[in-house]
């Protein structure tokens, strides 16, 4: 299923003619190829110096109102990208909150900086990603056993070498899980950069089927994009295949250090930075926002239609997609073949490929294969499926990886047949990875726009299909309450993954 | 994993419990490319005289005009409703309109139509220059002029993508011909100092705040900034009215009937509707653009539009030519 959008885009770019693959190369590719590369290694590179340190901070120092400072560093999490940039692209300019502290502080002379570069682009989505990075680290600081540092420092090693030399290494998988995450949310972003206007593959698809409504250079296009992300996940996979970590369920729990005061005024001081900038101005723009909204009355009934289509569509299509991942993620952790590998590898697809050019697959297989199901939600359930697969696949099996083969094994020796055994012994103690991958996946539903505001059935409007027809008319007011609700919405997502963290 | 079980049945009950989103049949469905909010109220008056619901279902005008076509037979779509004729031309050579009768549309003037009438014009925009009056601009007298070595840095352009801007430039391509066009988007490219919009009314904003002399934009989007600041010192140009120049570029916001709609009575009428004397000042009122009957008035903020001279090119051409105008922007590099 999971290969539908692919297919599509083989077939419809193997209609294309050699000479417009010609045109297509001279006019755009190379551009866009290193536009595209460029922002993916930025905010890459971004994403880990915000997410590593504060995770580091987090796990293993203990200070006062660390519960506060993990949730604002997850909380990002809920602010989509588009949102991001649309804040940020109001608070830089000159009547916008940052653009007048800009002026206050620099005078006329310096001029505001501009969003509307890659930079601003870069900087928007690191915001927006880093908490990937950040809840993978973390989660992998919190398992690892803490005898392997202990054992540095009492060979001599200095903090930072432990950091450096143990901890580092050991965090790898986790890394490059996140890694992959942030990466591929920046590949198939479509919100920030054509708000920004920074020219990705995605927005050049984009372009492609909306002005010449050309689908067969959109599909050229998208190949390559595939290609160019397979080509990032292999290696990806090069690198975490390398080294396999497990350690035993049993294993001392680590013991945070209290932090000195000196240092509590750092880590706040951090971890404060990041907050404010990638949390706590946003909501209080969208705070004040929808305050004159409701000041003016603005409104009305059907904003709680929106808010249970958002919420609805969310948990539906979250629960199918952990489901259908789990087979995958089980599949490739256990048996390592060439097979799997290729299975897993296609699943990736939906995550990389742009969401319209998803949506239209979607749609033309749904048309010519069953058409019965045209026209409800099942459409838009499967082209979500589709997109964040990858999700949750990824963060199953971060989770499988880390369980010993050996406890699956006892599960064996002591008679359970296979099915049992994944029922009793193996989904028990991934519990906390599934359901942080069912969290994952619910947030980036809801906060879907491209293929929803397609494939969503007639008069289905969902939260971001709201903020997306407001603010193309610039109502802030409108689009403000939406965005308040869908970080609103994903709040008690939120709370149960920190929950079932906490549990295990 | 009795949480799990319980997932599962909750799952169930949600899935149960999912409205099945449908149209009645005695709703009709337009997909519009057109704001909510400058539909929503003539869509009540309809509903309120006939008793016809109406649902919108929103998205950029070109991604459903995509939609309608990959879905054929089977949309859900009653009317399709857009605001740039050329979405609406291509609709109707793709096959997917079906013509409407002749009494209702030949009110509006036939270079607002489609020439076989699969599609009516509803309201009209121009597309007109907004300078900023601190600044000395007189020299400035047509859209060409933004080509003028003296504007270096200091013209405001939306990017290329934008389907206003396209369609403007089809206007220039055909009334004033490729190779004068295409010289005059290289010395807009030079002009525009690397630095597109993504918004008309970020362009508005530009030249109110002084950072760019003169923008081009759909005249509506002034006024709307003028609501909101009404001393800004900016002033619209109706670019090419004097003698032998090509006249200002219109635009038309416009609706046709799905061909496989299965309600085509009622989608009918609610053109009909549109196309009146009531329907007509609400559909363009709330926009302030130009009524497409000369019989009701436009807003008296705006230009009255027998004092402007639009240019000669018939709407149905935005369609037929906006491929070649996307080669001639591409050729030129147009950001």
């Amino acid at each position: 299923m999971a290969a539908i959008p692919l297919l599509f885009v083989i077939y419809s770019s193997f209609q294309l003619s050699s000479e417009r693959w010609v045109a297509l190369w001279d006019t755009r590719l190379p551009d866009l190829l290193a536009n595209t590369v460029w922002l993916g290694f930025v905010v890459a590179v971004g994403s880990l110096l915000l997410g590593v340190s504060s995770a580091w901070l987090i796990a293993r120092r203990e200070f006062v109102g660390r519960t506060l400072a993990i949730w604002l560093m997850v909380l990002p999490l809920a602010i989509p990208t588009y949102v991001f940039a649309y804040i940020y692209t109001s608070l830089l300019s000159d009547e916008g909150w940052l653009g007048l502290a800009w002026q206050m502080l620099f005078g006329d002379s310096v001029a505001i900086p501009d969003i509307y570069t890659g930079w601003g682009a870069a900087f928007i989505l690191s915001l927006a990603g880093f908490s990937y990075v950040f809840l993978l680290a973390r989660t992998s600081l919190l398992q690892s056993s803490p005898s392997m540092e202990e054992a540095a420092r009492m060979q001599g090693a200095t903090p930072f070498e432990v950091f450096w030399r143990v901890q580092l290494p050991l965090l790898r998988p986790a890394l490059a899980a996140g890694l992959a995450v942030v990466v591929l949310h920046v590949l198939s972003d479509f919100g920030a950069v054509s708000m920004l206007q920074f020219q990705t593959f995605t927005l050049s698809i984009y372009m492609q089927m909306e002005g010449r409504m050309d689908n067969q250079a959109a599909a050229g296009l998208s190949l390559v994009l595939v290609t160019m992300s397979l080509m990032f996940l292999v290696l990806e996979r090069f690198f975490r295949n390398r080294q396999r970590y497990f350690s035993s369920s049993r294993a001392r729990k680590f013991q945070a250090r209290k932090a000195s005061g000196r240092e509590l005024v750092v880590i706040w001081a951090c971890l404060g930075l990041i907050a404010l900038f990638a949390f706590i101005l946003p909501l209080v723009w969208v705070l004040h926002w929808s305050w004159q909204a409701w000041r003016a009355d603005l409104i009305g009934a059907e904003f709680w239609d929106y808010t249970r289509n958002s919420l609805v569509l969310g948990f539906v299509a979250a629960t199918f997609t952990v489901v259908v991942a789990l087979p995958v993620a089980l599949y490739h952790s256990r048996i390592r073949s060439w097979l799997s590998s290729c299975y897993l590898h296609l699943s990736s697809i939906g995550f990389v490929l742009p969401g319209p050019v998803v949506a239209l697959g979607v749609i033309t297989f749904v048309l010519t294969q069953m058409p019965l199901l045209y026209g409800g939600l099942a459409v838009l359930l499967m082209a979500l499926v589709v997109r964040f697969l990858p999700l949750a696949v990824q963060s199953q099996e971060a989770a499988l990886q880390q369980l010993t083969p050996s406890i699956e094994q006892a599960g064996r020796v002591l008679g359970a047949g296979p099915l049992e055994n994944l029922w009793r012994v193996t989904l028990p103690m991934i519990r906390g990875g599934m359901v942080t991958a069912w969290v994952l996946v619910f947030i980036d539903v809801i906060k879907e726009l491209p293929a929803t505001l397609i494939l969503r059935p007639i008069g289905y409007d969902t939260l971001p299909v709201r903020i997306w027809i407001e603010s193309s008319e610039e109502m802030l007011e409108l689009a403000a309450p939406a965005a308040l609700m869908l970080i609103l919405g994903t709040l008690p997502a939120l709370w149960i993954m920190m929950r079932a963290e906490r549990a295990r | 994993m009795k949480m799990l079980k319980k997932l599962g049945v909750t799952l169930l009950g949600v899935m149960m419990a999912m409205p099945v989103v449908q149209a009645a049949d005695d709703e009709l469905v337009v997909y519009s490319g057109r704001s909510d909010k400058f539909v929503k109220p003539v869509i009540k008056a309809f509903t309120k005289e006939t008793g016809i619901k109406v649902i919108l279902h929103s998205a950029k005008s070109t991604a459903l005009l995509n939609k309608l076509k990959i879905e054929g037979e089977r949309t859900h779509a009653d009317l399709y409703l857009s605001n740039d004729a050329g979405n609406l031309q291509l609709g109707n050579q793709m096959g997917l309109f079906q013509p409407l009768p002749k009494n209702i549309v030949d009110v509006i003037d036939p270079q607002l139509r489609a020439e076989d009438d699969t599609w009516v014009g509803l309201s009209a925009r121009a597309r007109v220059l907004v300078v900023n009056t601190g600044v000395d601009t007189s020299f400035v007298k047509s859209v060409f002029d933004l080509a003028d070595p003296r504007l270096k840095d200091r013209i405001a352009v939306t990017h290329s993508g934008n389907g206003s801007f396209i369609a403007g430039v089809t206007v220039y391509m055909e009334a004033a011909g490729v190779e004068k066009t295409r010289q005059w988007l290289a010395g807009v490219k030079k002009n525009a100092g690397g630095r597109t919009f993504n918004k008309h009314s970020k362009v508005v904003k530009a030249v109110a705040s002084g950072k760019r002399a003169v923008g081009l934009v759909n005249h509506y989007y002034i006024y709307r900034y003028l609501d909101k600041k009404p001393d800004a010192p900016i002033k619209v140009i109706v670019p090419d009215q004097a003698d032998g120049e090509i006249g200002v570029a219109w635009n038309v916001a416009g609706i046709a009937v799905s061909k496989y709609s299965k309600k085509s009575a009622a989608a009918t009428q609610f053109v009909e509707y549109l196309v009146s004397e009531k329907g007509q000042q609400l559909f363009a009122e709330v926009n302030r653009e130009y009524p497409v009957r000369s019989d009701v008035a436009a807003s008296a903020v705006i230009p009255a539009a027998d004092t402007m001279r639009a240019s000669a090119v018939e709407m149905a051409t935005l369609g037929k030519q906006r491929n070649a105008t996307i080669d001639l922007l591409e050729a030129v590099g147009m950001p």
